[in-house]
């Protein structure tokens, strides 16, 4: 593990520049599939992580609380929302520590990334209803060809054991 | 950061040239992302995203680590693939600070999926 700077005051910009140059990415065969409650028509949404965010997320120290995320997405739900004024939520809060795939803060990366990147429509009732609505899975598990991909639910194909707690 | 310069002005050897630095900085791209279309999508490489979203054929969408300030940044993107024409049309379906949403389609207009997808986004940050 790369020794991370002291990041706190960073722009978090300047923390990815630094991780870009010093950290190797990682390619990780999880996937989220989820699907959306307001579009139910829809195939099933594939999350993929990004390989320099996850070596950001392993190495610890640059990615800041995932809660300052949903405090910017409050910003910009007001219909009065112009421009960001509070990015220093970003910046300034204290860096998350070392994750893995499924221990450190947040109960892993894997957490961290869906509470940050989908919905909370999604994942805060993702086992609520006739069938979960959320489900971590390996690349591998996942149909390979669009045909398929495009006429995919979640209960066809992935049980509930597969679903993260 | 081991070292820094802080100057406000660039010029050539000369002293010719002049730019100013937050020139440089306004007009750097402050993310980008090398998309792997086939099969299964996965991402090359990147800056400044945290994952790609496989919303359907050709349906991409990017969420940002940091977010754009405003939702007037400017991006581009095109798909390529050996053997098969150049995607040349694009439908923005959602374009918000923290994420932004693709839509790629052939000449035809129909959606598409390609090997190579590449978007590059430049803007202010928050």
């Amino acid at each position: 593990m790369t020794q991370t700077p002291q990041f706190q005051g960073v722009h978090l910009f300047d923390r990815l520049c630094w991780c870009k140059e010093h950290l190797d990415g990682v390619q990780s065969d999880i996937r989220i599939v989820f699907e959306d409650p307001n579009d139910m028509d829809a195939p099933a949404k594939i999350l993929v992580p990004d390989p320099n965010w996850v070596s950001a997320a392993e190495n610890g120290g640059v990615l800041p609380p995932v809660e300052s995320y949903w405090e910017l997405a409050k910003d910009e739900a007001q219909p009065d929302f112009v421009k960001h004024t509070r990015g220093y939520l970003l910046h300034n809060t204290e860096p998350v520590g070392p994750m893995t795939e499924t221990t450190g803060p947040y109960g892993g990366w894997v957490n961290y990334l869906i509470m940050k990147d989908i919905s909370p429509s999604v994942w805060q009732t993702w086992n609520e209803g006739n069938k979960p609505k959320m489900v971590i899975c390996r690349k591998e598990q996942l149909p390979s060809t669009r045909e398929w991909r495009n006429a995919w639910k979640i209960s066809e194909e992935l049980t509930i054991e597969d679903v993260a707690a | 950061m081991a070292s820094e310069l802080r100057v406000n002005t660039l010029k050539d050897a000369s002293g010719n040239n002049s730019i100013a630095t937050s020139f440089v900085a306004g007009g750097s791209a402050k993310a980008w992302a090398n998309i792997d279309g086939s099969g299964t999508v996965s991402i090359r490489d990147s800056l400044n995203t945290s994952g790609l979203t496989d919303s359907g054929t050709g349906d991409y969408q990017t969420a940002f680590s940091t977010s754009f300030g405003n939702e007037n940044y400017s991006f581009t993107y095109c798909g390529g693939q050996s053997g098969a024409e150049t995607t040349y049309q694009m439908d923005t379906a959602t374009m918000v600070v923290g994420t932004h949403r693709v839509q790629l389609k052939n000449g035809a207009g129909s959606a598409t999926d390609r090997d190579y997808i590449c978007g590059t986004f430049h803007g202010d940050l928050a």
